[in-house]
């Protein structure tokens, strides 16, 4: 299985460097106004097909992408109830925190586990490839991170019962 | 000389009972017809499918004639859906040994439409499925570089 994470990187970073073509766009409906245009879905013509990536039915990542700002969302893999569960923590304490992560978005698409929002504003600030790179490095650990958290979580279940059971 | 010389033209008073708010901004409407009669209906599914059980040797053909048709500017989500999936039953039985060979046979229309397909085909994971459609995606990619994918993105003409 581990055999499709390289080109399913790959198809995810080119994807979304042909994406990150994001320019300033004022609102068309609103006199000084300046939002996400892939948020606010005013008008059909600045948005840009959005475009999903698998891997397989559970690991997903769809970008949609507009004039002047893109969300890319991902669905990791959860096989079990507690990978769910680490999950939806893990992707909790990062969402409480976003303004620290600056390109993520409060609360993900539904569907999905966790949702960034990049605006022109972030492509001008930022390199857009380190971006692209930030969110690759991101789903490569995500799935680490999980793996890992849920051995030390067996393992401490593990040394726990064996205490309990010591009694009996 | 006078604009109007003695034709009755200034006197036509039609135009006054044309309901110019019919052609509002607010009431601009995209026609969604079905395309219906005449519209583009896809390629045929029995010819495709009949290609590809008598010469599963020179199935990049049927490649080809699929791209060729296929309903990008229909407006019929149920035609899109067929050919989508008719597109995604002809990529996933070429081998990827093959597909080399496929793509040579391609010309840079074509290779666009078949980018589009490929995302497309991402929608609807089966099994193996994805790992197959990123090798397509790879070999597509090393031909037409990043050029073809955001014309993915940004054609109105959806696959």
């Amino acid at each position: 299985m581990s055999g499709t994470l390289k080109p399913y990187l790959a198809a995810v970073r080119r994807t979304l460097t042909a994406a990150m073509c994001l320019e300033n766009f004022s609102s068309q409906i609103v006199e000084k106004h300046n939002k996400p245009e892939v948020e606010v879905r005013a008008s059909k013509e600045l948005l840009l097909t959005p475009i999903l990536i698998s891997r397989n039915d559970k690991e997903k990542v769809l970008i949609e992408s507009s004039i002047n700002s893109m969300r890319i969302s991902i669905a990791v893999k959860q096989a079990d109830d507690l990978e769910k569960l680490l999950c939806h923590n893990f992707t909790r304490f990062m969402t409480m925190r976003a303004e620290h992560f600056i390109i993520l978005r409060r609360k993900p698409i539904e569907g999905y586990d966790i949702s960034f929002l990049i605006t022109n504003i972030h492509v001008e600030q930022m390199y857009k490839h380190k971006i692209v790179d930030f969110v690759i490095y991101f789903m490569e650990e995500i799935d680490r991170e999980i793996s890992e958290m849920k051995l030390s979580m067996n393992a401490r279940a593990r040394i726990c019962a064996e205490e309990f059971l010591k009694r009996f | 000389m006078s604009r109007n010389d003695g034709k009755k033209d200034s006197s036509a008073s039609t135009f006054r009972k044309i309901d110019v708010d019919q052609y509002s901004d607010n009431n601009f409407r995209e026609e969604d017809a079905d395309g219906g009669i005449g519209g583009p209906t896809g390629p045929d599914e029995n010819e495709i499918l009949t290609l590809l059980s008598q010469y599963p040797f020179y199935r990049f053909y049927t490649d080809i004639i699929t791209l060729q048709s296929a309903p990008l500017g229909c407006k019929n989500q149920q035609v899109k859906d067929n050919a989508r999936n008719l597109t995604l039953k002809v990529l996933l039985s070429i081998k990827s040994t093959q597909i080399d060979d496929c793509l040579a046979q391609l010309d840079r229309d074509l290779l666009d439409v078949l980018m589009k397909y490929i995302y497309r085909g991402f929608e609807i994971p089966t099994e193996g499925s994805s790992s197959h459609l990123l090798t397509w995606h790879e070999k597509v990619y090393n031909i037409s570089g990043v050029g073809s994918i955001v014309r993915a993105f940004a054609d109105s003409k959806r696959a």
